[in-house]
């Protein structure tokens, strides 16, 4: 079977005890996508992500990638959450290459200097995670995902903890290392521009339980940027997704 | 200062002087009893704080007893040690090793449960497999923790020495400041008491100095 990520998500149900949190959810999303997830605060995007992962068990439905049923938590997907989870023992070099070591990967040596070098931490490839700055620590982390090689990317809110310049900065990043990478993508967040800036497609969650009540193909190119936000088709686009975020409360 | 009047007027210094020779084979079995013991003390309380700690089940199993247990003074253990053991280095042996055991078992089990489930779970999906993470997370991460609770045990054991020494030893600082309080040498004691404090400190130092490339990534 190829591994093209293909994920699938049919009539998945979470409850935690009288609270749901997911009720027949359903989500597809195609090889090679970067989908961008919006929802209000408190919706369950993060219960949504570790469901996608592997890392928590659904209640009812099926999540399928590359039509393997997702049981457990799998170097095939990829997470990174706001805080990040960089093993604060590792320097930098040692926690992009954690992954590529675990299963004895020949090329590691070769993947960790490039994504080095894409993440631009090369000069601190021998320093602790505590030693950088949150855009880097996040940068380290997406690095850390990337060196597996997964299929699928899950991206839970990845720049929330960073200021507004710094996270504008790591979207023109992460929106050129997926352009170069075949990887499927799912973000959830709950800044607009972002989902609008990294998206090739955007759905909109309803507020708890979650449901997806509407989905867009974006298409703002490739080359979207800080330049794209002052866009006028940009501009009414976030207009109309803001009201329909608001309203979906 | 020459003299010190501790009940009796006694010439501090000048007692100590022919003491040196017998001294050293005093420190000597103190230090090798305190060594021994610690060492069991950390390889047993290590595995028994890593088992509390990573698993709910053993932790419901065995933790009421492992507190009751900790809340035994170590002078309760000594009539037992005595009775079941003999006079001797035995159950001086046994004490130090008990002194010793609990702050590895409690900072090892605590430092293990709030290993951060994110880092458990981004080694699960980078490939670590379930029997690996222990090596590869659960150690590193409460390694700090753990080696707190070494520095801590090392010198509970070194101050259960003369507890354990009361069980009958011969030689030993313990067993020197016994018989120095039965034939009135407050000079003798005064010894035992300032060697303690040297050798503790010590001690905690070379631990530390040793421990630290490993755990210099927690520092602050």
């Amino acid at each position: 079977m190829t591994s093209s990520g293909v994920l699938v998500a049919r009539g998945v149900r979470k409850s935690y005890g009288d609270v749901h949190v997911l009720d027949r959810f359903d989500l597809e999303v195609p090889a090679g996508c970067t989908f961008a997830l919006l929802g209000p605060s408190g919706c369950g995007k993060t219960t949504l992500l570790r469901l996608l992962a592997g890392f928590e068990a659904a209640d009812g439905g099926t999540v399928t990638v590359d039509g393997e049923p997702v049981l457990g938590p799998s170097r095939r997907r990829g997470m990174v959450s706001q805080a990040g989870a960089l093993f604060p023992w590792l320097n930098v070099r040692q926690n992009i290459g954690f992954g590529p070591r675990e299963h004895g990967d020949p090329d590691r040596d070769r993947i960790v200097a490039d994504l080095l070098a894409v993440t631009g931490l090369t000069d601190f490839a021998k320093s602790l995670p505590r030693h950088l700055s949150g855009g880097m620590r996040q940068r380290a982390a997406i690095a850390q995902v990337l060196a597996n090689r997964p299929p699928l990317l899950l991206l839970d809110e990845p720049f929330g903890a960073l200021d507004a310049q710094t996270r504008l900065r790591m979207h023109e990043w992460v929106r050129g290392v997926l352009a170069e990478r075949t990887t499927t993508t799912v973000l959830v967040t709950h800044d607009v521009d972002e989902a609008l800036l990294l998206g090739d497609r955007l759905g909109i969650l309803s507020a708890r339980p979650a449901r997806l009540v509407s989905e867009r193909a974006l298409a703002f190119g490739e080359k979207r940027g800080r330049h794209t936000l002052s866009d006028p088709a940009f501009v009414a686009l976030k207009a109309e997704v803001l009201d329909e975020v608001l309203a979906g409360r | 200062m020459d003299t010190l009047y501790l009940g009796e007027r006694v010439d501090t210094f000048a007692g100590v002087v022919p003491y040196r020779g017998a001294g050293w084979l005093h420190l000597s079995a103190s230090l090798s009893r305190c060594g021994w013991s610690w060492a069991y003390a950390v390889v047993i309380g290590t595995v028994i704080g890593l088992g509390l700690g990573a698993s709910k089940w053993v932790a419901a199993l065995f933790e009421p007893l492992a507190n009751g247990l900790r809340a035994v003074p170590l002078f309760a253990w000594l009539p037992l040690a005595i009775v079941q053991l003999g006079i001797g280095e035995k159950p001086a042996r046994v004490l130090i090793f008990i002194g010793a055991l609990w702050p590895i078992v409690v900072a090892t089990s605590d430092s293990v449960a709030r290993v951060p489930r994110a880092q458990l779970e981004t080694a699960c999906m980078l490939g670590t497999p379930r029997r690996r993470l222990w090596r590869r997370i659960y150690l590193p991460s409460a390694l700090p923790e753990i080696v707190t609770g070494l520095r801590l045990s090392l010198i509970l054991a070194w101050t259960c020495v003369i507890v354990g020494e009361l069980s009958g030893t011969s030689r030993g600082v313990g067993a020197m400041m016994n018989a120095a309080r039965e034939s009135g040498r407050t000079d003798q004691i005064i010894v035992g008491i300032i060697t303690f404090a040297v050798v503790g400190y010590l001690g905690d130092r070379v631990l530390r100095t040793l421990v630290r490339p490993v755990i210099r990534w927690s520092e602050s």
